[in-house]
């Protein structure tokens, strides 16, 4: 069990904490020379009606699926990517396999919970890049919570459908789910805390990391690597509690500050609202440049959420995505499908406002909307739906239909999008190259 | 590792004349094609598991091996396939053979499990150390779930960035509101300076009184000295003599002594008791989800906790406490799956509007089945209660919801509260229980296969095989043809040999419920057809309506207190079981049987088994293995 188990490193933490009167002080935005590339994944679960989905036609003269269809006024912003898939989930079970490594390619290890085994995904990836330039490293988000239990049937623990964001092999980011948590988070860390404040938060870390410390000689060998994820992220969240202590106090320079007003209600009304609230986190935390990366689940693997608010809906997502080839069934599930890609509409829209001096965040962002099956009902997670909303800081070749070669890696558009992002990697998981067309030729 | 096979093993006849070279000739029919000698598929050659002695020297692989047999990974697609009875004779046989090998010594002690408070425990240990009654849970992100199913599975339990941060936040709340409100600053302030105290001298006193509280745990100079020197850091910044104390405290709730469970390492290299101390808040979280009471403490420091005498008084006055409403709502909330009545298992509230109008019948409902798990416990009545009683949990408004006159003591109806159930009220046990009802149906309608499902499951433990990969589908509708009936629709399960193999096990048992509605309600008719009940199960047997379905689970009552007794026991070691923890599962439901099957006994039993109150010797570091792929 221990071997399995690897030693978190150090992820680039960050938390500041509370202590609003610093706002006041916070120094005077300065307009950096480039702005930075943002990076979005967007998880719908439970796949797609295909008819429905896949666009007519290709490169950039191509027409909009009745399903995406509520993009089209942002065509020219959008990449459409047919035929990918993400060969790694193809075996074990119809859902956790699939969902949980949409982000990481590769084969989850088969367990309830003793030893769980994924990889590094590719948002971690690029927050690990920029670690340490940003007041937060990533923001994971979800609506729905963790979903409890293990699956026993299929064998998996449902801690692995509800995750998609994993800084290392064993360990998933938890997220939030509660926006005006979301909206505090984002503030505190934004504005910074004073000098004073940092000292005393830094006394505080210290005696706790003192006391992992200690505890550490005193357990057994198991016991000590729970006690080094603990160290390990206690110990960047002093990093950045020093950081923000320093003499020049906070060095990040945020272009439009967080506007404490904004703050969403404690509970949204409804899924819809939720959701909504969810998305505008994002677009908070990428124009403040809060974080560069962000993933948000639209529900776990298996989601059943219902969607009778819908007109036309008359069960919950899993059950409808079992359309079994039934006419209405297969059109609650594009109904439901179109309803998802109206959120990303509405996530890039929001993005494309935001101004960023000669450019907008969108311009400067890739936003991945994707799921981990294409038709739910046979769980396949062949030509996988996937759409990229952004120009990547102009490095995306957007406004095209791009269809592949019948079993090209996902992978490879893992790779294109991390080099748009700064990253430069040889190989992602299963990946071949980069994704050809996707980026502009250099 | 899941402890399904003794479940598998007991649901399913199992010729107890099944030999080892029967098993071999399964393996070598099924299996030797591929994983032959020479270069074997994945690696693996069926010879290293053609000896008797592997059942001990590889178990390992005997139990993998078993666990792709039964999810029907193994064999491929494709090739040939054993018809399930066998395959299913073959895993049970091989799931009886380790456990008869892994046995062979007895119960022994379970793997050191350190793991942190979940958020639950974490709020609840804040309000017992503080006398601050403050709901801190929802700050911090809902804990997944491992093990058997429960979110206190240490294997689940992972840090994360955004926990580091809630650490750090949850304790700044929670002091400050200490320091608003009089009981938790009483607690807190127990010295104070004055002519005579400096200082430092106060603190120092008020950090003797509340550390070892707080690590649940005798303190030494060593533990209190840095806190001591932390308070007077705070002094030399400026703070003053009080909000230097809360600011110290703060490092506390978010120490490592606090947040985890931690056990000294055992280094003497053979089992040994479990620390007391540790034992106590096994104990205490195991039937609070809380810190240990004084009491408990005590009676640590005495040496006691394994003491059945002691025990015996223990555990009762434990479960009366108001503490261990908590235990009865988190350990049913996840045994029974109803919470995730909150969620996507939620009643539509198009179709039930006065279900979803009406909080106070919906917090009942949700209630129900905690509360009637924790009286049960408390009063120590049989846990066949659980399969039918003559009892149950009710308020005016489930009165109502039932349509039952209930002798509900009327001055205060719409409390909760243990009642006598009249003649054929068909609501004893938990499957009369409309939480119970509504989580095993989809929102919008009843579904036999779930609720056979859910009983397989929850109920018996035995879990149905994952559908194949290729699922036929169900016959589509034709447009303008009249609508089948879902019992109709089903019948497919039947007629259809592959869908048989399982259906036949799964549906029966769900037909027979299908007189409640999907919130519960009793109905007799459906779309203005008489509700039929009647099913049939695997072998035969005929099961009618929900009275007959009891009977059909009360006679297979071992069974469903083998899976209880599996649940409780993951729950109370917050790990998931493995192999060796079968042997103790095994004595602790002998004992529940040949004591008429009360709920203490299996409380005690569970709290004295050595994987609760043994530690195993921390395993010899060894160099780390190249992870195989």
């Amino acid at each position: 069990m221990i071997s399995r188990r690897t030693l978190l490193r150090g992820t680039g933490v960050s938390l500041s904490l509370p202590w609003l009167e610093t706002l006041a002080a916070a120094p005077k935005p300065s307009t950096p020379a480039k702005p930075p590339v943002r990076m979005a994944a967007l998880y719908m679960p439970n796949g797609v009606n295909v008819p429905s989905w896949v666009p007519q036609g290709t490169g950039r003269d191509y027409t909009l699926s009745p399903t995406l269809e509520p993009l089209q006024d942002l065509k020219e912003d959008l990449t459409v990517l047919s035929n990918l898939w993400n060969a790694n989930s193809k075996g074990g079970d119809g859902h956790y396999v699939k969902e949980t490594a949409i982000l990481t390619c590769l084969t989850i290890k088969k367990t309830q919970g003793a030893d769980m085994a994924n990889g590094i995904s590719v948002d971690q990836v690029a927050a690990k890049s920029v670690a340490g330039q940003t007041p937060l490293p990533s923001l994971e988000l979800g609506v729905t919570p963790v979903a409890i239990g293990v699956d026993a049937v299929v064998g998996y623990t449902r801690v692995y459908g509800s995750h998609i964001a994993w800084s290392d092999p064993t360990t998933p980011l938890a997220r939030e789910i509660n926006p005006k948590a979301v909206f505090e988070r984002l503030f505190r860390a934004a504005s910074g805390t004073g000098a004073r404040t940092a000292k005393l938060d830094g006394m505080l870390l210290d005696r706790v990391l003192g006391d992992a410390r200690r505890l550490r000689t005193q357990v057994s060998a198991s016991d000590k690597i729970r006690l080094d994820e603990y160290l390990s992220v206690m110990r960047s969240l002093e990093e950045r509690v020093q950081r923000a202590g320093a003499a020049k106090g906070n060095p990040w320079k945020p272009r439009v500050p967080m506007d404490p007003k904004a703050a969403p209600a404690e509970e949204p009304r409804d899924h819809a609202e939720h959701v909504k609230l969810m998305l505008d986190m994002i677009a908070v935390a990428f124009q403040t440049d809060t974080t560069r990366v962000a993933t948000m689940m639209f529900g776990n693997a298996v989601s059943n959420v219902s969607f009778r608010f819908l007109e036309g809906v008359s069960a919950g997502h899993h059950d409808v995505s079992h359309h079994q080839n039934d006419a209405n069934k297969l059109r609650e599930y594009q109904l439901i499908n179109k309803w998802h890609i109206a959120q990303l509409g509405y996530l890039l829209r929001k993005l494309r406002s935001m101004r960023e001096g000669e450019s907008t965040v969108l311009d400067n962002s890739m936003v991945l909307f994707c799921s981990a099956l294409s038709d739910g009902n046979k769980h396949d997670p062949h030509k996988l739906p996937l759409v990229v909303g952004g120009h990547g800081g102009g490095r995306v070749n957007a406004g095209q239909h791009l269809t592949y070669a019948d079993d090209s890696p996902l992978a490879n558009l893992y790779v294109s999008m991390l080099d748009a992002f700064g990253v430069k990697l040889e190989r992602f998981a299963d990946s071949t190259g980069p994704l050809a067309g996707f980026l502009k030729e250099a | 590792m899941p402890l399904r096979w003794l479940n598998l093993f007991l649901a399913l006849p199992l010729s107890a004349q099944y030999t080892f070279d029967q098993g071999q000739a399964f393996l070598k029919t099924y299996c030797l094609a591929c994983h032959q000698p020479k270069s074997p598929a994945g690696g693996f050659a069926l010879q290293r598991v053609s000896e008797e002695a592997s059942l001990t020297s590889a178990a390992g692989r005997w139990t993998a091996l078993a666990a792709r047999v039964r999810n029907r990974e193994m064999p491929p697609k494709g090739a040939p396939m054993p018809p399930l009875d066998q395959a299913e004779q073959f895993t049970a046989w091989v799931d009886a053979s380790l456990r008869q090998k892994a046995c062979a010594d007895g119960p022994v002690a379970g793997p050191s499990m350190g793991r942190r408070l979940n958020r639950d425990e974490y709020s609840f240990t804040v309000r017992d150390l503080l006398d601050l009654h403050i709901d801190v849970a929802r700050l911090f992100p809902v804990d997944g779930a491992g093990g058997e199913g429960f979110d206190n599975a240490a294997e689940t339990l992972f840090l994360s960035p955004l926990l580091s941060e809630k650490y750090m936040d949850v304790a700044r709340f929670v002091m400050d509101a200490a320091a608003k409100e009089y009981k938790p600053r009483e607690r807190i302030l127990v010295a104070r300076p004055a002519k005579g105290v400096t200082e430092v001298q106060a603190a120092r006193t008020i950090l003797e009184n509340f550390l070892p509280r707080a690590f649940r745990r005798p303190v030494s100079k060593t533990d209190v000295e840095p806190y001591v020197e932390l308070f007077q850091a705070a002094r030399k910044h400026g703070q003053p003599f009080e909000p230097a104390v809360f600011y110290t405290l703060r490092a506390v709730l978010a120490s490592p002594m606090f947040v985890f469970l931690l056990e000294p390492a055992n280094n003497t290299g053979a089992p040994r008791p479990l620390d007391p101390y540790a034992l106590a808040s096994r104990i205490s979280y195991f039937l609070w989800g809380s810190m240990p009471d004084e009491l408990l403490m005590d009676v640590a420091a005495a040496g006691k906790l394994n003491d059945p005498e002691v025990l015996r008084t223990l555990i009762p006055r434990m479960l009366r406490q108001e503490r261990s409403l908590d235990f009865g709502q988190r350990f049913t909330g996840q045994w029974l799956r109803t919470r995730e009545l909150t969620g996507d298992k939620a009643p539509d509230a198009k179709l039930f509007p006065q279900f979803a109008a009406d909080e106070e019948l919906r917090g009942d409902i949700r209630n129900q089945p905690g509360m009637f798990f924790r009286e049960v416990m408390v009063q120590n009545q049989s846990v066949l209660s659980f399969i039918d009683s003559t009892h149950t949990i009710a308020t005016s408004n489930m009165e109502k919801h039932f349509d039952l006159k209930l002798p509900l003591r009327r001055n205060q109806s719409k409390q909760p509260q243990w009642v006598e159930l009249p003649a054929n009220s068909r609501r004893g046990g938990l499957l009369g229980m409309p939480a119970v009802l509504a989580v095993s149906s989809y929102p919008y309608r009843t579904s036999p296969v779930l609720r056979g499902a859910w009983i397989l499951d929850s109920i018996l433990g035995t879990p149905p095989a994952p559908p194949p990969a290729n699922v036929p589908e169900l016959e589509e509708h034709k447009e303008g043809a009249p609508p089948k009936s879902m019992r109709e629709r089903l019948s497919r399960h039947r007629a259809d040999p592959v869908c048989a193999s399982c259906h036949s096990r799964i549906d029966g048992l769900g037909f027979a419920l299908e007189n409640y509605d999907v919130i519960g309600r009793w109905r007799t008719e459906e779309s203005g057809k008489p509700v039929d009940t009647s099913g049939e199960l695997a072998d035969g047997t005929a099961v009618q309506g929900p009275d007959g379905l009891r009977q059909v689970l009360m006679a297979r009552k071992d069974l469903f207190v083998r899976n209880l007794t599996n649940k409780l026991l993951g729950y109370a070691l917050g790990r998931g079981l493995t192999l060796k923890d079968s042997c103790a599962v095994d004595q602790i439901v002998d004992k529940v049987r040949q004591n008429d099957y009360k709920a203490h006994v299996l409380l005690e039993a569970i709290i004295l088994s050595a994987p609760f109150q043994m530690q195993a010797p921390a395993p010899v570091p060894t160099r780390k293995e190249p992870v195989k792929k």
